[in-house]
C-alpha cells in the first residue's frame, strides 16, 4: 500500500509528459522502480523462509485438528438442525496485507455465508478482514482480536482466543471457523470447519460410543474450539505467507518488466538528445563557414 | 466428580495453558527457552457492540479478570 502510494504522483507526472520526459526524470523514475524491486524481493526472500516453517506449523497442526475431530467423526456428531439457536462466524484472517487476495477470500466467503443467515453473529480474528467486514456487516461483529499473523501461531494463542469465545453471553448451536485451507502454493480456499456446541455433541447418533460424563463434556467441547482454532490459525498463516510469496514474487517480475521499459526510453531519449545536439552543432559550424 | 479449577473459576483452556506453563518451566535450559516461546500469547482484543468497535484490550489481562470475577462462586 505504501509502496503504490508513494509512487503515484510519480506516474501522473510523467504520463501526459511522456513524449517530452526529460532525461533526468526518467532516470529519477528508474531509480525509483529499482528501490522497490529491492524491497519487494527481499520480502519474497523474506516470506520464503518464513513459508517453510509456517508449512511445517500447519502440517503439525492438521494432524492435530484432525484427531480431535476423529472424535466427533466416531460419534457421527452433526450440527444442530433448527433456527432457534444462534451461529457463530470465526473469521481466521491476519493483521497483514501485501498478501494478494487470501483476506478479501475470506470476506467473501463469510458474506455469503451471512446471505444464508442474516443474524449469525461474527468474531474476526485479525486486522485486515475486520477492516472489511466493519464495513459491509458491522453490527454483526462481536470480538475482534489484533496481534495475530506477527510469527506463526501458537496454542496459547488459540486457547485465550477460545476462552474469550466462550465467555460471550450468547449461547451458539454452531461456530463456524472460516479459515484459508492449502491446496497447493498458488491455491487457497475459505473453507469453514465446524465446532460442535454441547447439545450437538450429545445429541449425535453414535455418542453412547463413548464414556464421557456430563461434567467433562463442556472441558472437551472448549478442547475441541481450542484445537480446531489452532488448526485454522495456523493453516491460514502458512497460506498468507504463501500468498505473500507468489505477490511479492509477481510484483518483482513486474518491476523488473518496468525497468526494461524505462532503460529502453531512457537509451532512446538519450540517443535524440545527443541527435539533436549534434545537428545543431553541425548546421551552425555549416552557418558559420560561409 | 467436581474440579477444583472449575470451581475456582477457570475454563479447561485456562487449566491447560496453566499445567503446559508448569511443564515448559521445568525443562532445562536449553529446551525450555525454545518451549517458553511456544507459550507466547500477545493478542489485543475489542469487544463490539451495534456496529461500533470498543476498546482495545489486552486478552491476557481479560481473561485473568474474567475468570477473577467467576471465582468466588463455589460449587
Amino acid at each position: 500500500m505504501m509502496l503504490s502510494r508513494a509512487t503515484r504522483p510519480a506516474l501522473k507526472a510523467a504520463a501526459p509528459l511522456r513524449t517530452f520526459a526529460t532525461l533526468r526524470e526518467i532516470e529519477d523514475r528508474l531509480k525509483s522502480i529499482r528501490n522497490i524491486e529491492k524491497i519487494t524481493n527481499t520480502m519474497k526472500i523474506v516470506a520464503s523462509t518464513k513459508l517453510t516453517r509456517a508449512q511445517r506449523a500447519m502440517t503439525e497442526s492438521r494432524k492435530y485438528g484432525q484427531t480431535s475431530n476423529a472424535v466427533f467423526e466416531q460419534a457421527e456428531t452433526k450440527p444442530l438442525e433448527g433456527d432457534d439457536k444462534k451461529t457463530l462466524i470465526v473469521v481466521a484472517s491476519s493483521d497483514k496485507g501485501l498478501c494478494g487476495g487470501i483476506h478479501s477470500g475470506l470476506t467473501k466467503r463469510v458474506r455469503r455465508m451471512l446471505i444464508e443467515k442474516p443474524n449469525a453473529d461474527i468474531v474476526v480474528l485479525g486486522e485486515k478482514c475486520k477492516a472489511q467486514l466493519s464495513r459491509s456487516n458491522a453490527k454483526n461483529i462481536q470480538l475482534s482480536f489484533a496481534g495475530i499473523g506477527k510469527d506463526i501461531p501458537t496454542f496459547a494463542d488459540a486457547q485465550a482466543i477460545a476462552d474469550q469465545i466462550s465467555l460471550l453471553p450468547t449461547d451458539y448451536g454452531s461456530i463456524q471457523i472460516v479459515y484459508n485451507k492449502f491446496i497447493n502454493a498458488t491455491s487457497y480456499e475459505a473453507t469453514p470447519i465446524e465446532a460442535f456446541s454441547e447439545e450437538a455433541i450429545v445429541a449425535s447418533p453414535n455418542f453412547a460410543a463413548f464414556e464421557i460424563d456430563d461434567e467433562v463434556l463442556s472441558n472437551l467441547r472448549e478442547y475441541a474450539l481450542s484445537n480446531a482454532l489452532f488448526w485454522a490459525l495456523a493453516e491460514g498463516h502458512a497460506c498468507e505467507q504463501s500468498a505473500r510469496r507468489n505477490a511479492m514474487d509477481n510484483a518483482s517480475k513486474n518491476a523488473g518488466d518496468m525497468i526494461t521499459k524505462y532503460q529502453i526510453l531512457f537509451n532512446r531519449t538519450r540517443q535524440a538528445v545527443i541527435t539533436g545536439e549534434l545537428v545543431e552543432i553541425i548546421t551552425g559550424a555549416a552557418a558559420s563557414e560561409e | 466428580m467436581a474440579f477444583a479449577w472449575k470451581a475456582s473459576g477457570l475454563t479447561y483452556n485456562k487449566y491447560l495453558s496453566v499445567a503446559a506453563r508448569v511443564v515448559r518451566r521445568s525443562l532445562k535450559d536449553d529446551k525450555r527457552l525454545a518451549a517458553e516461546r511456544r507459550g507466547e500469547m500477545e493478542l489485543r482484543f475489542a469487544k463490539w457492540n451495534n456496529g461500533k468497535q470498543g476498546d482495545n484490550k489486552s486478552v491476557a489481562d481479560a481473561n485473568a479478570a474474567s475468570m477473577a470475577e467467576a471465582g468466588p462462586q463455589s460449587s
